[in-house]
Order: C-alpha cells, then sequence, then structure tokens
C-alpha cells in the first residue's frame, strides 16, 4: 500500500490525479501505474489500466513478453483509491483475484463506493434474495464467475489528505484552471463510519 | 448492407434508473362518487380535510373523473358497494355523479371522509382503488395508467431524467443521420470480423458543429490483436476505449507538435493506432479541454459497464447504440444490471442515450451473443 502511495505522489508531483497502485504477484510487484488523464488528454487512462499495461509490456531477454493476461487472475490491487466502475469492470473482464484499496470513493466507486461491479457485475439483488432460511447472507455464498474480493480503508488517511493535496495545487492542464489560493490543506480526516469500507 | 432499408429505424431514448424504479409504484387512494352540482364543495371539503393532500403530489391524475371514464374493474367495484335499496335513486342521479379522487388512505379514515362530505351531500360510494404515485414520463406511460389505474396525465415532464422537450429537440438533430452513422459503426465492425482482430462491434464518434456532424473517429473491436484466447479477450481494445483513445492521440499530436505520439506498438495493454481500412481519426476535438466533451458516440452494440463509464467519465454528449445488452450494458437502466450510467446522480456527468431500433434487425443479444461485453 506504501508503494501505491508512492506512485500516488509521483502522479501528483505531474499534476495528476494523486491515484497510484501496484499489481503484486507472489509477494512481488509486477506492475505501477498511476492516474495519467492529463498527460495523455484521455480521460480513461486511470492508474489500474497504466499498470496493466506496464504488465504486458515487460519483456524478457528474448524480446518476448514477461507475463501474459492470465497472471492476473494471481495478482492482488493495491490501489490508493476505491476503483472507479470503468476499472472495477475492467478488472472483472480481465480477471482479477483481490483489491485492497485506501479511500472510498462516493462519486465513481465501483466497488462499493456506487455500484457493486465485483459482486455478479453489479447486479441489484433483491432484498429478499438475500433471505435464506438459516438467516444467513447469502450474497456472499452466491460467487458468479468473474466476482473478485475488496477490502477497504489500506491506508486510508493518507491516501485522502494526497488527494486534498492535488485539490489545492493548481492545474494548469484544467479546461478552465481556477486559483486555489484561497484553499486550505486540511490534514484531519474523518473517522471511517462503521460498514463504509465498500466489502 | 442495404442503405434504404437501414433507414428504416427510430430513435428510443433510454430510460433513467429513478425512472425504472418509480415506474410501477401505486398508492392506495380513496374514490368518493358525489353529484355534479357539488363537485366543487365537495373538494374544498377535501383541501381542508387533507392540506397538500398530505404531502403527496397527485398533479398527474385527474382530480373528478367520470364514471365511465375509469378502468372497468374500478367501474365494478363502485356499483358493487352501491347499496341495490337505493338502485332506482341511482339511476336518475348516477348520470350526474363525478369520482373524486380525496386522499390516500394512509392520510384520512374513510368515517372522516363521510362524516366531513355529509354537510356537502352524502357520497353515494366510498372506495379504495390503486393511482400510480408519481408523476408519468410519456405519454405511453399515461396512457397505460389511465386503462390499468386511474385517468392520468402526462405534462411533458420527468421529474427522474432529462427533460423531454430536450430529448426531443436533440432526437430531431440526430434522427436525419443516424441510419448513417450506424452504417458506417456496422461496417467497421464487419472489417474487424473479417479481420479476425476483434468481436462484430464498431463505434463512430462524431462532432457536430452548427447541427452538422463529422466524424472524428471510426474504430472496431479489437480485443483479440494479440491476445491469447483467454477470457473474453483484451477490455482495453473494446471499440469504445479505442476510439477514445484515438480521440485523445489525435489532440496530444495537435498539442504536442507529433513529438509524443510515438507510434505504439500493439503490445500491452493498448491497441489505440487505427487499423482497419475504414478506422480513421480525424480528431478536431476538444478546442473546450475535455476529451469527448459533447461528442456524438455511435455504437452497434450497447456498451459494457467499463466503456459505458469511460462514455460518461470523456463526457460524451449524446451515446446512441443498436443492440441492447441486458446482461453486460451500463447504459440501460432496465436491463438485467439495471445501472443506467449515463443518467445517474451520483455521476458528475450526464449525456443523452437512445437505442437505434432498426426494423429489420433483432435489437436484442442474439442466443449465444448475450454475454459479450461490448
Amino acid at each position: 500500500m506504501h508503494e501505491a502511495l508512492a506512485m500516488a505522489t509521483l502522479a501528483l508531483l505531474g499534476d495528476e490525479t494523486p491515484v497510484g497502485c501496484v499489481f503484486v504477484h507472489d509477494g512481488k510487484i509486477i506492475g505501477r501505474g498511476m492516474n495519467a488523464t492529463n498527460r495523455t488528454y484521455n480521460g480513461t487512462r486511470h492508474a489500474e489500466f497504466i499498470a496493466i499495461n506496464d504488465i504486458l509490456s515487460q519483456k524478457d531477454p528474448n524480446g518476448l513478453p514477461l507475463y501474459g493476461p492470465e497472471i492476473l487472475a494471481d495478482c492482488d490491487l493495491y490501489v490508493t483509491v476505491e476503483p472507479c466502475i470503468m476499472c472495477a469492470s475492467l478488472l472483472r473482464q480481465i480477471g482479477i483475484r483481490r483489491v485492497y484499496f485506501g479511500a472510498q470513493n462516493e462519486k465513481f466507486g465501483g466497488t462499493g463506493g456506487v455500484l457493486n461491479v465485483h459482486l455478479g457485475n453489479g447486479k441489484r439483488v433483491l432484498e429478499t434474495d438475500y433471505r435464506v432460511d438459516d438467516g444467513k447472507d447469502a450474497s456472499k455464498g452466491r460467487c458468479v464467475e468473474g466476482d473478485y474480493e475488496v477490502s477497504g480503508g489500506w491506508l486510508r488517511e493518507e491516501a485522502i489528505v494526497m488527494l486534498r493535496r492535488f485539490y489545492v495545487q493548481e492545474n494548469e492542464r484544467a479546461p478552465e484552471p481556477r486559483s486555489k489560493k484561497e484553499r486550505i490543506l486540511k490534514l484531519e480526516v474523518e473517522p471511517m463510519i462503521e460498514g463504509d469500507n465498500g466489502c | 448492407m442495404d442503405s434504404e432499408r437501414s433507414k428504416k429505424g427510430r430513435l428510443i431514448p433510454l430510460k433513467t434508473t429513478l425512472e425504472v424504479e418509480a415506474r410501477d409504484r401505486v398508492i392506495d387512494v380513496y374514490i368518493a362518487s358525489i353529484p355534479l352540482r357539488q363537485a366543487s364543495n365537495a373538494l374544498n371539503t377535501v383541501r381542508r380535510l387533507i392540506p397538500n393532500d398530505g404531502g403527496l403530489d397527485l398533479q398527474h391524475l385527474r382530480r373528478f373523473s367520470k364514471p365511465s371514464h375509469v378502468p372497468l374493474h374500478v367501474q365494478a367495484t363502485i356499483a358493487s358497494v352501491k347499496s341495490p335499496a337505493s338502485g332506482t335513486e341511482n339511476a336518475e342521479s348516477e348520470a350526474g355523479e363525478l369520482l373524486l379522487v380525496v386522499g390516500s388512505v394512509e392520510s384520512i379514515s374513510k368515517e372522516t371522509i363521510i362524516e366531513s362530505l355529509c354537510s356537502v351531500h352524502t357520497p353515494s360510494a366510498i372506495i379504495i382503488t390503486q393511482v400510480p404515485l408519481l408523476a408519468p414520463t410519456s405519454q405511453e406511460q399515461a396512457t397505460r395508467f389511465s386503462s390499468q389505474y386511474w385517468p392520468t396525465v402526462y405534462k411533458k415532464s420527468n421529474p427522474f431524467g432529462p427533460h423531454p422537450s430536450l430529448i426531443s429537440r436533440a432526437e430531431e438533430e440526430l434522427a436525419y443521420e443516424a441510419p448513417k452513422w450506424m452504417a458506417l459503426a456496422v461496417a467497421v465492425a464487419q472489417e474487424t470480423r473479417a479481420a479476425g482482430t476483434g468481436e462484430e462491434i464498431g463505434v463512430v464518434v462524431l462532432r457536430r458543429h452548427d447541427g452538422i456532424a463529422t466524424p472524428v473517429a471510426v474504430a472496431g473491436d479489437m480485443r483479440w490483436l494479440n491476445w491469447p484466447r483467454f477470457k473474453t479477450g483484451n477490455p482495453a481494445a473494446h471499440a469504445v476505449l479505442r476510439a477514445i483513445a484515438m480521440v485523445a492521440d489525435g489532440l496530444r499530436r495537435r498539442k504536442e507538435d507529433a513529438q509524443l505520439a510515438a507510434a505504439t506498438s500493439a503490445t500491452g495493454l493498448f491497441r489505440d493506432e487505427p487499423r482497419g481500412e475504414l478506422e480513421q481519426c480525424d480528431s478536431v476535438a476538444g478546442d473546450d479541454g475535455y476529451l469527448c466533451h459533447d461528442l456524438e458516440i455511435y455504437c452497434t452494440h450497447e456498451p459494457c459497464v467499463m466503456c459505458a463509464m469511460a462514455i460518461v467519465h470523456s463526457r460524451f454528449g449524446r451515446a446512441v447504440f443498436g443492440r441492447r445488452m441486458p446482461r453486460t450494458g451500463g447504459l440501460c437502466a432496465d436491463g438485467e444490471l439495471g445501472h443506467g450510467l449515463f443518467w445517474r446522480k451520483e455521476l458528475n456527468w450526464t449525456l443523452f442515450a437512445w437505442q437505434w431500433n432498426n426494423e429489420n434487425e433483432d435489437s436484442t443479444a442474439q442466443k449465444g451473443d448475450e454475454d459479450l461485453h461490448a
């Protein structure tokens, strides 16, 4: 998670929204990414896309790809902010095992913030579907192919403060740059509400 | 594709998530049968009795209705509660009676209604019936409500989505050329399929200036290009993401004098370079900053959740797609997923979206294709 935050710092230094991530395979980081939407003029170049591209672009000494897409099924993603709906769907389609994130994303979050794409592609589950005879939550047991585990709140405060740093930093690339001299960096982070971790 | 044939189709505006959720909510209300002459007195009494209709908005319901204008089951219920003893009296007065929506069963009791209306005229019948809780968002829905529940008025407004007049104005602009752009999307889809590099899915991005549309990117699906036959192929090579990347790359070239636009080889994750004959990228977009801001996108299929969200992130203004993908699509609110990403309050961008319904084709996913992520 600290490595993901380091990627977010890198994004911040490059005037990008500070979101960073790493993919870990067998305890080793095999791909890194950070938000690149300003640099590429492409609003879909989120950290997760950049990191997967990083993994798949690596070559062995013979110039052949070092990793194929199938390796992602054995990877864990560590990302500073909850994956957005688009990235949550990317991760589902390309096949990821587990996602750890820092701050929840109430605006775009695809793994709890707005939708639950990691569970059944976010299909709305009717209340009656949850009720089973033994009274347990049945949704947990009904795994659909492509579902992945998600756990939020890791180094959450650091991730939030990082986003706030961007908020007070001037963004020359913004379509309408705003003066942010008035903005003050707030360092206290409100505690997480129970059950608010997007799982 | 026969261009004449393909012109037969129409644009169907998508429903928003709120619209779909609200669609069939009904409440129980009291209906009282009162003499025509006492109608306004009775309504005044009801207004005093239940100020503001108890907080409900009943503007979409006809407050009074002739007995012959309500659905048959309501007529039957009323007939059943009228006492046969007063039959002769009824026969005389029935023509002169109106049915009044008194209020929801939660806001008042039957006894109170009788007690209060006595001062005006004792209602010859009081029944409970279901009425739609929320205003209809189309004439079709109003007609359905009127025949199922109670005479309902469509007021050309939609509290759950874009205003109908804005949609119809945009629709007028699109309608004429929609078949042409959809045909181009289909053609690039066929090209990519024939090349074996992707599924038969295609996308056209347009920029509209003074009503004139110019294509800025044409892209097919490339999910199988340099990609193992593994799972569902390369998601980043979906036609929508490729089209967005083409617009971005064009913009970047223009702004940075091609220095950064090093040709991306088709390895790694991205497949952004135009490849096929029909594929093109004449990026004149983005003068106003945000990529794809207010551009139009035409897709052969309803885009998957990822691509639908990419369309929102890129701030497209209008989206049109051909085939509905209920299991995988992200735009529709009334599919199996129900995400309705084109218009959701939580997201920071909304756009107009239509399905292009071609009369000659099946407009939903076909057998074997239901799980395709377009």
